[in-house]
């Protein structure tokens, strides 16, 4: 079995009266890619941060942190110099073109300059940027820039690759572009560390994803797992609440479970016979019949109410 | 380090350079913008006084002419608002809109690297902009070589101090307008109190100690000094004046930007 890159246990992070983390520990294989799924103000930014030295965690609670056998709080150095990060909110320096802007970075790791350059033209042919490599930042898409800052957290060839939410705003090319990439370094051996809300990226790419909520981990294991464990096989989905009173008192809804909103309500069954029969009883109204997916156990985790962070 | 394992990031200086090459690399992006206007705006102070005000003020100030008085006093106060500016504004516009500072972190650096390198930085511009204004003195005759040499590297300290005010005061910035006041309340004032266009001696006696609190006055006598070869023993004390200002109010300022950057 691979090693452990990262284990933490029992950490807690709290902000004034605020416990954005709450004794939380987990485990991350070398060479996977491992998921941090949750609302925002989960939590999941805060434990990333806490990874690398950004934010530290509260010293009072007993925890441990190692990350390739470094505490953050003793050697955030050493722990930095072997990851990469990609922040959440892209920060390119606007002035430079592609280049300059990983050439500066290249001083950070000490890379002479020969290298620098062999790496650099390396890494935008690998993140198709080749292109681009004199433009400037403002000539950019979206998705360029954010690729580039992968880019840049990938200069110093990272042992593991820190993503604070990778793709949220992009379209779907680059979405399913940085997953590819994504999976070709973990295929080369960099472990994949990253947040994410939604619930298509945390099945596409990740091995292991830990699902939080209010700072605490509400369940952890691989997406296929989740899903067969923690929800019914299929959903029978009614656009239309009022439809859902032609039903009752019919035998079958005891077999369901029933989750509803205001807008929509979803019958869960692994049955897909008793599903089917219930939408053909159904009196007018829309209904989608489908597979439950890691949306289902997500919301079923987590709760449906907003939090005010949402 | 607290760790027996051999250190496998790269050592302070190259920490620390990497910060200023980065500052550098940007600052010189716009080269004709950013470097035109520090020689120009000596010309123009000096056209000022050479053309107009120079004829009224015939009085020689400690010893020099007018136009020599102001001169020499200019090469401090253009570091000064350089680095004034730099760690202020420029600062928070690095912290709070464009993040800067979120990707240089992620880098091996840590928070006292990043702000000791930020104030190495205002140094160098302060250098910069010093020399500029002795290009101007010299090639009007007004400082003579190469003793003025000296000059810029009192800017370079002067700026260096000043970043650390700067930074401190930018630490407790919410809002970037607020700098408005560090300024018009502070730095403006100090252009006028602290010895340069007239000599802190003709300040009544109840301003006088002020005057002397305050940092730029130091730094007006020490390039003055440099500038005219006239050294004498209490200069000590304004260079152990501006080490003691540095370093405390720099350490204050590291300490409070630690919070806002590592929460």
């Amino acid at each position: 079995m691979a090693e452990n890159v990262i284990a933490v246990e029992n950490i807690n992070k709290s902000f004034g009266s605020v416990r954005a983390v709450r004794d939380l520990s987990f485990e991350v294989r070398a060479n996977t890619c491992f998921g941090f799924l949750g609302p925002n103000g989960a939590g999941k930014t805060t434990m990333m941060k806490m990874l690398y030295g950004r934010c530290t965690r509260d010293r009072k609670s007993p925890g441990r942190m190692d990350i390739f056998g470094y505490d953050p709080m003793r050697n955030e150095l050493a722990i930095k110099y072997l990851s990469g990060v990609v922040p959440q909110e892209n920060n390119l320096d606007e002035e430079l073109n592609v280049i300059q802007n990983l050439m500066i970075y290249a001083r950070f790791y000490q890379m002479p300059l020969k290298a620098a350059r062999e790496r650099i033209a390396q890494l935008l042919d690998f993140l198709e940027l080749s292109e681009k490599a004199r433009s400037k930042i403002r000539e950019l898409s979206g998705g360029m820039k954010r690729r580039l800052v992968i880019a840049r957290a990938l200069l110093n060839n990272p042992r593991l690759l820190i993503l604070d939410e990778p793709t949220t705003g992009l379209d779907p090319q680059v979405r399913h572009l940085i997953w590819d990439k994504l999976r070709q370094l973990k295929k080369q051996g960099t472990t994949v560390l990253l947040t994410t809300h939604y619930m298509d990226e945390a099945f596409q790419i990740c091995d292991v994803v830990l699902i939080m909520h209010k700072g605490r981990k509400v369940l952890q294991d691989n997406p296929r797992n989740l899903l067969e464990k923690n929800t019914e096989e299929y959903v029978l989905e009614l656009f239309d609440p009022d439809s859902v009173k032609s039903l009752s008192g019919h035998n079958l809804l005891e077999h369901v479970r029933m989750d509803s909103s205001q807008e929509i309500a979803r019958l869960y069954s692994d049955n897909v016979e008793h599903l089917k029969t219930l939408a053909a009883a159904l009196e007018g109204g829309h209904f989608f019949l489908r597979q439950a997916n890691l949306e289902d156990v997500f919301l079923r985790a987590t709760g449906r109410a907003l939090n005010d962070k949402q | 380090m607290t760790s027996s394992k051999p250190r496998i990031y790269p050592p302070l200086y190259q920490r620390l350079y990497s910060v200023w090459y980065r500052h550098m690399r940007v600052y010189t992006k716009n080269l004709f913008s950013n470097g035109l206007p520090p020689f120009l705006e000596p010309i123009i102070f000096l056209a000022g006084v050479g053309l107009g005000l120079g004829k009224y003020i015939t009085e020689s100030m400690e010893g020099l002419r007018y136009i020599e008085f102001l001169g020499m006093g200019l090469m401090v106060t253009t570091a000064m608002f350089t680095s004034a500016f730099e760690c202020s504004f420029g600062t928070f516009v690095r912290l709070e809109f464009q993040k800067v500072y979120d990707g240089m972190l992620a880098a091996p650096v840590t928070v006292n690297n990043l702000i000791i390198g930020e104030m190495i930085w205002a140094g160098t511009k302060g250098l910069f902009f010093s020399f500029s204004v002795l290009c101007i003195l010299s090639a009007f005759g007004i400082v003579s070589l190469p003793r003025g040499l000296l000059a810029p590297l009192v800017g370079f300290i002067t700026a260096v101090m000043f970043s650390s005010l700067s930074l401190l005061v930018t630490s407790f910035v919410k809002n970037i307008n607020h700098f408005n006041f560090y300024f018009t309340g502070f730095i403006s004032p100090m252009f006028f109190f602290s010895g340069v266009v007239f000599p802190v001696s003709n300040l009544p006696p109840y301003v006088r100690p002020v005057a002397e609190f305050v940092p730029l006055t130091h730094a007006v006598r020490l390039v003055r000094a440099v500038c005219t070869g006239g050294y004498r023993g209490h200069l000590l004390l304004d260079v152990l004046y501006i080490a003691a200002f540095t370093v405390v109010v720099g350490w204050f300022a590291i300490k409070r930007l630690r919070k806002r950057l590592v929460s």
